[in-house]
């Protein structure tokens, strides 16, 4: 599934938050949506996900107005993960897993293995609010595995911010099947050094406009980043062809 | 979340026991001519009107339930309650009105009886008043609801008060007796008919809504990710409990914490799933106003027997704190 858009630009009352941004994402890759604060990146994945109507410009799915689509058949194309998730109901976590079967007919079989490929099997029983915030964001990402379509779309705010490294590894692995099933990965990340391990693009955001979009290597240029970020960066490759990105002090 | 299981077919089937021997009680329980307590079965004029009070507070309880558990949804609060939104306030001004031109145009008051037609009219006025004005881009937003509702009731109680400032005496007190709540036994069929519809339509379709409620405790962006459309939803949710609201207030006044407590005491025994939960605080809102009103016919006060809401309030007050403190005011 791809997702493209358009000249999108939105804002919220002065503060123009996405200014005529056109990219594309396609399926079968990870796209790292990275960028300062404040640079668009929410408001971007609420394009996506159709959780805004854009002022300017157009958000598709598989050459799809996500703006004409109902909810359902929005749930129908793409889960969606966001930073932190807040469930106003004691539900135990198997419960809030089965949501993300909503709009959808129920299937046991998924709801067990979200669970399994989450590591939240011995935890189904628990009540939500009393996980931690890590163990709540895995469940999130439970939630939108037994939600998401075979090749469907998933997007993603933040999702490992508030999970310890094993867990923050795993997910991104799991990203990585996902995106390695045909699926398409549209993932919001602060973490650069991650971004540039497993993103095979990325869109870098600056003032909520699109400063770069192309192949993770070349957006990550460390001048580029340091030209958004007023920080200095370098790169460091390892052995199996990845690299990574550290932050340096700022260059005079 | 669609199988019910056997813990809350248990506490559904405790419920309805508790419910039907409050009916029992009430039914059987009454005060002779002396003031003495009897409990014996009534005569057939005796039962019918014991038979209307039982039906009135039992449409009342559901109906102020399940719109407890419809509120505490939309507005993501589990302290909310059914007067949140300034309807008990607008049906008390309904009435004060109807009472302050009555009295102008030479009637006499009612004498502390029911005002269903002033109370609908008045709780219907202010719910379209929060309607237009707690919409935010289109939709109902829940703080905007809240917030609107304070001010509707805010506005209501000066207008009471500078109604009851120019009315004599008497009529204060008639309009004093209706905001305690009362489950009168004179109540008009079409009334009882009218108003038992609505509580039973408004559980079925509360509990069709279950699922729909379920993936609403969801934040917004997220609620429409797995497939919820939110708008129509807080929508639906915000009529139904205004109208069950409207309901109950005319059949039996503005009946505090049934709303707030019922849910609450459902959800401990039940758990948070809305389907089984608009069911189980049905069936509490019974237990709590036929209970209530059983209640009351053993406590005798003078001047008469102690008015349901004043039962209810006390009652509901001390557990209202009680679910603040223990940390169980968590939906």
């Amino acid at each position: 599934m791809n997702v493209r858009l358009e000249h999108l630009g939105h804002r919220y009352g002065a503060v123009e938050a996405l200014r005529d941004v056109t990219a594309e994402a396609r399926a079968g890759n990870i796209t790292a949506i990275v960028g300062p604060n404040a640079s668009g990146k929410s408001t971007l994945i609420r394009g996506i996900i159709g959780a805004i109507r854009p002022q300017w410009g157009a958000a598709f799915i598989d050459n799809l107005p996500v703006a004409s689509m109902s909810a359902r058949q929005l749930a129908r194309r793409a889960a969606y993960v966001p930073q932190r998730s807040v469930v106003a109901a004691a539900f135990t976590v198997r419960e809030v897993v089965e949501l993300g079967r909503y709009a959808l007919p129920r299937d046991v079989a998924r709801i067990e293995e979200a669970l399994a490929r989450l590591e939240l099997t011995d935890l189904a029983a628990r009540p939500y609010p009393a996980l931690s915030v890590g163990q709540q964001q895995r469940v999130t990402m439970a939630r939108a595995l037994a939600q998401l379509p075979e090749r469907g779309l998933l997007v993603l705010d933040e999702p490992t911010a508030a999970m310890d490294l094993r867990h923050a590894e795993r997910c991104m692995k799991l990203l990585r099947e996902i995106a390695d099933a045909g699926g398409a990965v549209v993932v919001a990340m602060h973490d650069l050094s991650m971004a540039a391990l497993w993103a095979d693009e990325a869109w870098l955001l600056d003032d909520g406009r699109l400063a770069a979009s192309g192949p993770a290597e070349e957006v990550l240029a460390p001048d580029r980043l340091e030209a958004v970020f007023g920080v200095g960066f370098e790169r460091v490759g390892d052995s199996e062809g990845r690299f990574r990105l550290l932050a340096s002090s700022p260059r005079a | 979340m669609r199988r019910i299981t056997r813990k809350q077919l248990i506490g559904l089937v405790i419920l309805a026991v508790l419910a039907a021997a409050a009916i029992i009680t009430r039914l059987l329980i009454y005060r002779g001519s002396d003031d003495s307590l009897i409990w014996s079965w009534p005569e057939s004029g005796i039962a019918e009107l014991r038979r209307t009070s039982i039906a009135v507070a039992a449409i009342a309880g559901v109906s102020l339930a399940v719109s407890g558990v419809l509120l505490q949804a939309l507005l993501r609060n589990p302290l909310a309650s059914p007067f949140i939104l300034g309807i008990s306030s607008g049906a008390a001004l309904g009435v004060m009105t109807a009472v302050y031109v009555g009295h102008l145009m030479g009637r006499s008051a009612a004498g502390g009886g029911a005002h269903p037609l002033p109370a609908l009219a008045g709780a219907l006025t202010a719910l379209c008043i929060v309607y237009l004005l707690g919409q935010r881009r289109g939709w109902l937003d829940p703080l905007s609801l809240v917030l609107v509702g304070v001010v509707v009731s805010a506005i209501c109680g000066a207008l009471i008060m500078f109604l009851q400032h120019l009315a004599p005496h008497g009529l204060r007190s008639d309009l004093v007796t209706w905001m305690m709540g009362y489950i009168h036994p004179d109540v008009p069929a079409a009334l009882l008919i009218a108003t038992g519809a609505t509580a039973l339509l408004g559980l079925a379709a509360g509990m069709a809504l279950g699922r729909a409620m379920d993936a609403g405790t969801l934040e917004d962006d997220e609620a429409r990710s797995i497939g919820l459309a939110i708008g129509p939803l807080r929508l639906v949710m915000f009529l139904l409990a205004g109208v069950l609201t409207s309901a109950a207030v005319a059949l039996a006044g503005p009946i505090g914490f049934v709303g707030l407590i019922a849910p609450h005491a459902a959800r401990l025994l039940l758990g948070p799933r809305h389907a089984v939960l608009v069911a189980g605080a049905a069936l509490v809102g019974v237990v709590l106003l036929v209970g209530g009103d059983a209640t009351c016919q053993v406590i005798n006060v003078s001047g008469g027997r102690m008015p349901v809401g004043v039962f209810t309030a006390l009652v509901g007050g001390p557990a209202f704190i009680w679910l603040l403190r223990s940390g169980r005011g968590r939906a």
